[in-house]
C-alpha cells in the first residue's frame, strides 16, 4: 500500500474538474492542481522509498533520492508560474474571465 | 581577397550600418559606396584568375554531419553578377545620399546591405543548401525594403513576399530532389551529374521547378505583378533591386542551371514561350503607364522576358546574348530608375501627364535619358544595341523546326516595336511634351545626377568597344558548360536581326509621330483588373476558406478542446493499467514507499482541493489553492527534495500574490453555474483521477535505483565540484533543458507585455466595470481606526514601509547567499531569484498607489539579458568542446565553473518575469476614484515598453 498515488489522483481529479469550468480563473486553478499532481508523479518515478537529500556529504548515496526527477520538477514549477501568470493576464482582459464569450480585443480580423 | 573574406566582409556591413547611420544619417551612403567599390577592387586578383580561364573556389565545413559545406566558387558567370551587385550597389548608395530624406535611414541601409550580402552569397554559392538560403535572404530583404515604405506599401510587400515565396518553395523542392538524386549538396557536382541524362522524366520535373523559381524572381508571367507592386519602395531600392540585383537573381538561377537543362525540351519550350510572351505583354503594359516608375517596372519585366527566352534557346549565341544583355540592362535600367528619381526630385512628380518640357531646365538629364532609353530600345552604337541584336539573332537558333525560330524572332520583334515606342514615350513625355509651366522645376544637383547618369553613359564606350567584354562573357558562357562563346561585335553585317531592329525602329518611330491618337487607342488598362487585384482576391478567398474550416472546430470555451484528449488519456491509462495488471508480470513495490507524514498531507491536500473546487468566492478558492500548495511543498520536503520544496514555496507565495492582484479586476464570485450540470466534469475528473492514481501506483516504485541516479549520486560531485546534485544537473549536466525552460519563461513574460500592450485600454479596462468592493457596508468601518486605514492607504502603509527598510536589504543579501551557495547546498539561481522577487513583491505591496516597481525596459532587459547570458555561457563552452560545456577554474582556492554565469542568466530571467507579472497585472484600471492619483493606465505604460 502506498499514499502518493492517492494524492496524485485527488490532485488530478480536482484539476480536471476545474479545467472543465467556464471561467478562466478556475481553469488556471485547475492547471495549478494538475501541475502539482504531475510533479508528484515525476518525483514518484524516482521511487519514494529513498528520501535522503541528494547533497553529497549529507546523505548516504544509497539512501538519497533520485536528483534527476527533482531537477525536472524544479524547472516545471517555474514554468507553471510563468504559464499561470500569462493566463491570469488573459483573464483580466475586459474585467471578465468568462470563457463563454470572447472578450473584444479591439482586433480587426478582416484587415 | 578570398571569397570567404568577401562574404564575411559583406556580412559585417549590415552590422556596421547601425553605428554608421547613427553617426552620419543618410550620408552613411558615402562610406558604404566606397566600401563596396573597395570590395570590388579587392576582387580584381581573383577576377584576373577567372578571366585567365581558372576558377577560384573555397570550402569551409559548415554542417559536416549533414555533409553541407560553405562552398564558394567564383567562375565567369558568378563574376558578372558579383560585379553588378557591388558596382551598381556603390552607385546606388552614392545616389541615395542625395535622394533620401534628411533622417537616419537605418532600415534602408540595413536591408540594402543585407540584400547585397544575400545576392553575392547566392551567386558565389557552390552548395545547394547555401544557394537556397541566400535566395531566401534576397527575398526577405526585398520584402522588407518594400514594406518599410509606408502604409500603402504593406499589401504590396505582402504580395511580393507571397510571389517570391512560391518560387522559394519550388526551389526548395528542386534542391531537395537534386540532393536526393545526385547524392551531393555540391552545386557544381550536381549540375555535372549523369542523372540528368539518365532520367529524362525526373530531369523535366526539376527543370520546371527551377524555371518556376526563376520566373518568380525575374518577374515572368504569371508572377510578374510583384514588380510593378514593388515600385512602392524608394527609388534607390528599385534602381538596385528591381533593375540590377533581385530580378537578376532569377536570371542567374536560370543561367546557372542551363548547364543541366539546356537540352531538356520542356525547359526550352517553357522559357522561350513564357519569356517572349512576357516580353511582348509587359512592353504593351509599359506603354500604357503614366507613372514613369511603373513604366520602368513593366519595361524591366519585358527586358527580362527577352533574357529568359534567350536562356531557353540555350545555344552558345543565345547564352552569350543573355549574359551581355544582363550586363547592358543592369547598367541602363538602374541608371534610368535613378534618372526617374532625378526627374521626380526636380519636377515634384513622375507622372508623364503632369511633367512639363523638362529639357529646358535639365538638358544634361535630357541627354542622359535619351542615351539610356536608346540603349533600351536597341539603337546603335550603344551596348544595348549589341546585346539586343544578339538576342534577336539567337531566336533563330531556337530548337525545333525552322518556323519556331522565325516565330520567336517575330515575337521578339513585336516586343521591340513596343520597346521603342515606350522608350520614346519616356523621352517625349518627360522632356518634350507637356503643358505645365516650368516655374517650380530646377535642375538636379551634381551628386544626385552623376551616380544616376554614370551607368547609362558607360553604355556608349562599351558599345563602341564591345570587344573588351568578349573575354568576361566568354568565361561566363563557358561556366555554363559551353566550349566557346559567340564573338561580340558592333557590326555583324546585314543579318536578319539587323533588319528586325531597323523595322522595329521605323515602325515605332512612325507610330510615335501619331502618339496622341495612339495613347487614346491603347489607353488605360483594358483588362478587367490587375494582377495585384487578382492576388488580393486569392488572399481573401483563402482567408475566407480558412475561417470557414476553422469554424467547424472553433470554440471559445476550452472545454470542447480539452475533453476529447482527456477521455482518450483516461482510456489509455485505464486500459493500459488493466492490461499490465492482468498480465501478472508486475514487479513487487519497494518497501517503505510511504511515511506517516504522507497520510496527513493527503488529508490536507484533499480538503484543499475540495475547497478550491467548491468555493464560490474567488478569494476563498485562492486561499484553498494556497493551502494545497503549502501542503504539496511540505510533501516535497518530505520526499527529500529541499531545492524543489524551496522553489515551490516561493512560487506558491508569488502565485497567490499575483492571483490576488488579478482578482481585484474580476467579479468577487464565480457564480454557481458549474453546479447546475456537474455530471460530465465530475465523471471525467473521477475517471482520470482514478486512472492517474492507479497508473502512478502501478508504474512507479517498483525498481531499484536508476542508472542515471546512481551516476549522479556517486560521480556528480567529482565531475562538477558541486555538492548540490539537483543544482549541478540544472546548470551543468542538463543545462540545455534549463536553457529551453528559460526561453519559455522569458517568452511568457514578453507575451504578457505584448498582449496587454496591443489591447486598447477601453477593452482592457472597460469603463464602468470595476469590481472593487464598495467600502461602505463593511462593518469594521464603524471603528474609526480601521476606517482611517482603509480610506487613507498612505498612513496605513507607513509601518509596513518602515519594516521593509530592514526586510528588503535582508532579502537581497539572503538572495545573494542562496545564489552563491546553490552549487553545494539547497539554493541556486531559481530560488535566489524567487527570493529577490519576493522583495520586489513587498516593495510593490508597500506602495499606496499601484506604481510599477521597474520600468518595461528593465523587465525586457532582465528577461532578454538573462536568456542571452545563458546563451553566451553556452557559446563559451565551445572553447572546450561543445555548447554549454562548463569550464572549470580555481579562483582563490574555490573551484568555480562557468555554470555560475549560466545561473546568473537564470536569476535575471526569473526575476524579470516575476517583475512583469507584478507591474503589468497589478496596475489599476484608469476609472478608479481620484483617491489613487498616481495610477497610470496599464496600456500607456506598456506602450512605453514597446517603443
Amino acid at each position: 500500500m502506498t499514499v502518493l498515488p492517492i494524492t496524485v489522483g485527488i490532485l488530478v481529479a480536482g484539476g480536471i474538474y476545474l479545467l472543465c469550468q467556464p471561467g478562466l480563473v478556475r481553469i488556471v486553478f485547475g492547471i495549478t492542481l494538475l501541475s502539482h499532481g504531475a510533479n508528484l508523479v515525476l518525483l514518484s518515478s524516482g521511487v519514494s522509498a529513498w528520501r535522503g537529500e541528494p547533497l553529497t556529504g549529507t546523505a548516504d548515496p544509497a539512501d538519497a533520492g533520485d536528483p534527476l526527477p527533482m531537477a525536472f520538477v524544479l524547472t516545471a514549477i517555474v514554468i507553471t508560474l510563468a504559464v499561470t501568470v500569462f493566463m491570469l493576464a488573459l483573464a483580466r482582459i475586459g474585467h471578465d474571465d468568462s470563457t463563454r464569450h470572447m472578450p473584444d480585443t479591439g482586433e480587426n480580423h478582416r484587415a | 581577397m578570398t571569397l570567404m573574406w568577401l562574404l564575411a566582409a559583406l556580412a559585417t556591413v549590415p552590422v556596421l550600418v547601425v553605428p554608421l547611420t547613427s553617426a552620419l544619417g543618410r550620408r552613411a551612403g558615402w562610406p558604404l559606396a566606397i566600401g563596396f567599390l573597395a570590395l570590388a577592387a579587392a576582387m580584381i586578383p581573383s577576377a584576373r584568375d577567372v578571366l585567365d580561364g581558372g576558377e577560384v573556389a573555397q570550402t569551409v565545413a559548415w554542417l559536416p554531419a549533414l555533409d553541407i559545406d560553405l562552398a564558394l566558387r567564383l567562375d565567369g558567370l558568378a563574376l558578372v553578377f558579383v560585379m553588378i551587385a557591388l558596382v551598381i550597389g556603390a552607385a546606388v548608395f552614392l545616389y541615395s545620399v542625395e535622394y533620401l530624406g534628411e533622417s537616419r535611414q537605418l532600415g534602408f541601409y540595413l536591408w540594402m546591405t543585407a540584400f547585397a550580402f544575400g545576392m553575392v552569397g547566392l551567386v558565389l554559392a557552390d552548395d545547394l543548401i547555401l544557394l537556397f538560403a541566400c535566395w531566401e535572404i534576397t527575398s526577405l530583404a526585398s520584402f522588407l525594403l518594400i514594406a518599410r515604405s509606408g502604409s500603402g506599401a504593406e499589401s504590396a510587400s505582402a504580395r511580393t513576399l507571397f510571389m517570391t515565396f512560391v518560387g522559394g518553395l519550388t526551389l526548395l523542392i528542386a534542391v531537395v530532389l537534386m540532393i536526393v538524386a545526385t547524392g551531393t549538396t555540391s552545386l557544381s557536382q550536381a549540375l555535372a551529374s549523369d542523372v540528368w541524362a539518365d532520367r529524362p522524366g525526373f530531369t523535366a520535373v526539376v527543370a520546371v521547378l527551377v524555371a518556376v523559381a526563376g520566373f518568380t524572381k525575374a518577374a515572368q508571367f504569371p508572377f510578374h505583378p510583384w514588380l510593378p507592386d514593388a515600385m512602392a519602395a524608394a527609388t534607390p531600392v528599385s534602381a538596385y533591386l528591381h533593375a540590377a540585383a533581385v530580378v537578376k537573381a532569377g536570371i542567374y538561377l536560370l543561367l546557372r542551371f542551363s548547364e543541366a537543362f539546356s537540352d531538356v525540351p520542356v525547359w526550352n519550350a517553357l522559357l522561350i514561350s513564357v519569356g517572349l510572351f512576357t516580353a511582348a505583354m509587359a512592353a504593351l503594359f509599359a506603354f500604357q503607364q503614366h507613372d514613369l516608375k511603373r513604366l520602368m517596372a513593366y519595361s524591366t519585366v519585358s527586358q527580362l522576358g527577352l533574357i529568359t527566352a534567350a536562356i531557353g534557346v540555350g545555344t552558345e549565341k543565345a547564352l552569350t546574348a543573355a549574359v551581355i544583355h544582363t550586363i547592358a540592362h543592369a547598367l541602363f535600367k538602374s541608371g534610368l530608375f535613378m534618372m526617374v528619381g532625378v526627374i521626380d526630385h526636380s519636377a515634384g512628380t513622375r507622372d508623364l501627364r503632369r511633367l512639363p518640357e523638362l529639357r529646358r531646365v535639365m538638358p544634361w538629364s535630357f541627354a542622359t535619358v535619351i542615351l539610356g532609353t536608346a540603349g533600351m530600345a536597341g539603337i546603335p552604337p550603344l551596348l544595348g544595341f549589341v546585346s539586343k541584336e544578339t538576342i534577336l539573332g539567337s531566336m533563330l537558333e531556337a530548337p525545333g523546326p525552322a518556323w519556331v525560330g522565325m516565330l520567336a524572332l517575330a515575337a521578339a520583334g513585336t516586343g521591340s516595336v513596343l520597346t521603342f515606342a515606350y522608350s520614346a514615350k519616356i523621352v517625349l513625355g518627360a522632356f518634350v511634351d507637356g503643358e505645365r509651366e516650368l516655374k517650380d522645376c530646377h535642375g538636379p544637383g551634381a551628386w544626385l545626377f552623376l551616380p544616376a547618369a554614370a551607368p547609362i553613359w558607360v553604355g556608349l564606350p562599351l558599345g563602341l568597344a564591345v570587344g573588351v567584354l568578349n573575354t568576361p562573357v566568354e568565361r561566363a558562357v563557358q561556366a555554363m558548360g559551353s566550349s566557346t562563346a559567340y564573338p561580340l561585335k558592333l557590326w555583324h553585317g546585314l543579318a536578319p536581326e539587323l533588319l528586325v531592329t531597323a523595322a522595329a525602329i521605323a515602325v515605332g518611330a512612325a507610330l510615335m509621330t501619331r502618339r496622341r491618337a495612339l495613347y487614346r487607342v491603347v489607353g488605360d488598362n483594358f483588362l478587367p483588373g490587375t494582377g495585384a487585384d487578382a492576388l488580393e482576391r486569392i488572399f481573401d478567398e483563402a482567408g475566407d476558406l480558412g475561417r470557414r474550416i476553422s469554424q467547424t472546430v472553433a470554440a471559445d470555451h476550452p472545454r470542447r478542446h480539452v475533453v476529447p484528449p482527456l477521455i482518450v488519456l483516461t482510456l489509455l491509462l485505464g486500459v493500459g493499467s488493466l492490461a499490465i495488471l492482468t498480465s501478472g508480470d508486475v514487479p513487487a513495490t519497494q518497501p517503505d514507499l510511504w511515511r506517516p507524514v504522507d497520510v496527513g498531507l493527503l488529508v490536507l491536500i484533499a480538503l484543499g482541493v475540495i475547497g478550491t473546487c467548491l468555493a464560490d468566492s474567488r478569494i476563498a478558492a485562492t486561499v484553498s489553492l494556497g493551502g494545497v500548495g503549502i501542503a504539496v511543498t511540505v510533501q516535497l520536503f518530505a520526499l527529500g527534495a529541499p531545492d524543489v520544496g524551496l522553489t515551490q514555496l516561493m512560487v506558491e507565495v508569488l502565485t497567490v500574490l499575483v492571483i490576488m492582484l488579478v482578482l481585484r479586476q474580476l467579479p468577487g464570485r464565480f457564480g454557481h453555474s458549474h453546479l447546475r450540470r456537474p455530471g460530465g466534469p465530475l465523471v471525467l475528473a473521477g475517471g482520470l483521477g482514478v486512472a492517474a492514481g492507479v497508473a502512478t501506483w502501478l508504474l512507479t516504485g517498483r525498481r531499484e535505483k536508476s542508472v542515471p541516479a546512481d551516476y549522479y549520486l556517486t560521480e556528480g560531485t567529482e565531475v562538477t565540484g558541486g555538492d548540490n546534485l539537483v543544482n549541478v544537473i540544472l546548470v551543468e549536466f542538463r543545462a540545455l533543458d534549463t536553457l529551453g525552460e528559460l526561453a519559455v519563461l522569458g517568452l511568457a513574460g514578453v507575451a504578457i507585455v505584448a498582449v496587454l500592450a496591443t489591447i486598447p485600454s477601453r477593452t482592457l479596462d472597460p469603463p464602468g466595470r470595476t469590481h472593487r468592493p464598495s467600502l461602505r457596508p463593511v462593518g469594521a468601518l464603524r471603528d474609526p481606526q480601521a476606517r482611517t486605514a482603509l480610506i487613507d492607504p498612505e498612513s496605513n502603509l507607513r509601518a509596513f514601509q518602515l519594516l521593509l527598510r530592514v526586510v528588503v536589504p535582508v532579502l537581497l543579501v539572503l538572495s545573494a547567499v542562496i545564489f552563491w551557495r546553490g552549487h553545494n547546498a539547497p539554493g541556486g539561481g531559481f530560488i535566489a531569484a524567487l527570493v529577490a522577487s519576493a522583495a520586489v513583491a513587498l516593495v510593490y505591496l508597500s506602495r499606496p498607489d499601484d506604481r510599477a516597481v521597474g520600468s518595461p525596459r528593465v523587465h525586457i532587459a532582465l528577461i532578454g539579458g538573462g536568456v542571452l547570458t545563458a546563451l553566451v555561457t553556452g557559446l563559451i563552452g565551445y572553447a572546450d568542446s561543445s555548447f554549454l560545456q562548463p569550464l572549470y577554474g580555481t579562483v582563490a582556492g574555490t573551484k568555480l565553473s562557468t555554470s555560475l554565469l549560466f545561473d546568473v542568466g537564470v536569476y535575471a530571467a526569473v526575476l524579470g518575469v516575476v517583475m512583469v507579472a507584478f507591474d503589468r497585472l497589478g496596475a489599476s484600471p484608469p476609472d478608479v476614484p481620484a483617491e489613487e492619483p498616481a495610477a497610470e493606465t496599464p496600456t500607456d505604460r506598456t506602450k512605453e515598453g514597446i517603443v
